[in-house]
């Protein structure tokens, strides 16, 4: 290092104490020696978050929140605004691939059983992150103003009339007004790009401090995991037998962040329209409904459940509730045992579950 | 009572109703402005809806669709279909009214004939004069 750099970093030193950061950080922070690429996961949902948060900013510089221009705004940004097609490709395309990163990262920890305690609020946090990003799908899925966008959104606002007193108050507050309009759009965009991102970084603030406080789990598979003691005090799980988290971890982040990338770029390269379809092209219509209205990919489980349980009431019900059986998981499976594949009802659940939920995409794709 | 208590109270309750008063305010300011007493009626020509065709049409904001039923004359009903608000369309050759989002159908009275509609459709006053219809 020649004296210019070495005297700048003598500064940081000073002030900002480097070596002690990346000691604690980096080298002294210790991860289980049996860690996988699935614990990877959590910063790939990091990374998918950045990306959504730099390209959203480059389309806020073009993207007119109006009924009146939104759609043309939005073509503009596709067709004449230089690399527009890029950025908004990456924000559209990149959006499906975080919700499915969280979703993976999610069913990960739980067959590993990484929720169980003293983990409860990683979980609760973590599946907050997950309603959040939803939100996101959600609002940002009206903002080009298209026939999809109208129409999947009308249906979706008017879910919560079937509750009854409140349903309708709800639907409307969302609606501002009796349908969607130019009102509900600057809500949604209002929603989309002030609400959502801090409630988004707080939660992960909270999620990976609780991360950093507690100590990272190791994988319960071919050993034992399991925290036998009584908790009535904390202690940091510490691997005293672990890897330092750089290089061993943080390599195995990074490459996973760029596979991210690349996923991310087969898509937009050689399946540009996939999360385009014909009618994503087409300006909204209040007066005209279009023949084949379905919501983005993650929404669909839950939407043929609502359109095949004939009672709404008692559908969306269903749904809240089998939201909190998820978010309050901990604290129903209270078995101390980790691993899985000890647990053969839990299991048969798991199984049950994601059958169900491939059954009703399938179904409620056509 | 001490000095501490005094002021920990004090800052209860200004907090307290620092908070409330903002409280409803907000949850005004959300809620949309209510539109239960516009009546403004609508005027369409006759000849803008032939025979065997209909209209989708805005009364007081509310998607309206006008049919004229070959025989029967002019019919005005919400086009909101009361499932999940999808607007439903005319198909002349069966008469009936169809909703695209989950196949709802509806008779020209607004009755459900199939599908997942719980409530029929609203009919809307329809006066025809002349050479105009007056909706709403
Ligand atoms: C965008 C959302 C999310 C982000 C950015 C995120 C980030 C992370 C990171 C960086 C880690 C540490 C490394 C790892 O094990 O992967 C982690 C671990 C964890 N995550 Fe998430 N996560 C998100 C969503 C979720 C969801 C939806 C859940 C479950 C409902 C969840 C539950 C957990 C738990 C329990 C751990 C602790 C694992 C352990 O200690 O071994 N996370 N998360
Ligand atoms: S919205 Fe009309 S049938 Fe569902």
């Amino acid at each position: 290092m020649n004296g210019t750099a070495k005297r700048i970093r003598n500064w940081l030193e000073v002030r900002v104490g480097l070596d002690e950061l990346i000691r604690s950080n980096l080298t002294d922070y210790r991860v289980p020696s049996n860690i996988n690429l699935f614990h990877t996961l959590g910063a790939v949902a990091v990374v998918g978050y950045l990306i959504q948060v730099i390209t959203g900013i480059c389309l806020l510089i073009y993207y007119i929140p109006h009924a009146d221009h939104a759609f043309r705004s939005v073509q503009e940004i596709m067709t004449r605004v230089p690399y527009g097609w890029l950025f908004r490709q990456m924000h559209v395309v990149g959006s499906n691939l975080l919700i499915a990163a969280v979703f993976v990262h999610m069913v990960t920890i739980f067959l590993m059983g990484n929720y169980k305690r003293p983990r409860e609020l990683t979980w609760i946090s973590g599946g907050l992150l997950m309603v959040i990003t939803l939100c996101f799908g959600f609002s940002g899925y009206l903002l080009p103003w298209t026939q999809l966008s109208y129409w999947a959104t009308t249906v979706a606002t008017s879910i919560p009339t079937a509750f009854p007193v409140v349903g309708d108050f709800v639907s409307r507050l969302l609606r501002g007004g009796s349908s969607v309009t130019g009102i509900t759009l600057t809500r949604f965009f209002a929603v989309h790009v002030s609400l959502l991102p801090p409630l988004f970084v707080f939660l992960m603030v909270v999620h990976i401090a609780l991360i950093r406080r507690i100590g990272l789990s190791a994988t319960p598979f071919g050993r034992s995991d399991e925290e036998k003691r009584p908790l009535t005090e904390f202690r940091k799980k510490l691997h005293p037998d672990g890897y330092p988290y750089y290089p061993y971890l943080l390599q195995k982040q990074a490459l996973m962040g760029i596979l991210y990338f690349v996923v991310m770029f087969l898509v937009i390269s050689f399946a540009p329209t996939f999360f385009f379809p014909e009618e994503a092209t087409v300006p909204a219509d209040a007066f005209k409904t279009p023949e084949s209205i379905r919501p983005e990919w993650y929404f669909l489980a839950p939407y043929q459940m609502l359109k095949i349980i004939p009672n709404k009431f008692l559908g969306i019900s269903l749904q809240i509730i089998l939201l909190a059986v998820f978010i309050f998981w901990p604290f129903l499976d209270t078995h101390k045992e980790k691993n899985i594949f000890k647990r053969p009802v839990l299991r048969g659940v798991f199984i049950a579950i994601m059958i169900a939920m491939v059954i009703l995409m399938w179904w409620g794709r056509r | 009572m001490r000095r501490r208590t005094f002021l920990q109270s004090l800052l209860a309750v200004f907090g307290a109703v620092s908070v409330a008063s903002f409280a409803y305010p907000l949850l005004r300011f959300l809620a949309p402005p209510s539109d239960a007493n516009r009546d403004r009626k609508f005027t369409l020509a006759k000849k803008d809806i032939p025979i065997g065709t209909s209209r989708v049409v805005l009364v007081n904001d509310k998607p309206v669709i006008v049919i004229n039923e070959q025989g029967k004359g002019y019919i005005a009903l919400s086009s909101v279909c009361t499932h999940l608000g999808c607007l439903v369309g005319y198909e002349a050759a069966k008469n009936i009214l169809v909703c695209p989002c989950h196949g709802g159908t509806y008779d020209l009275e607004g009755n459900v004939l199939s599908g997942p509609p719980p409530r029929p459709l609203s009919k809307v006053p329809l006066k025809v004069e002349s050479e105009q219809l007056v909706i709403g």
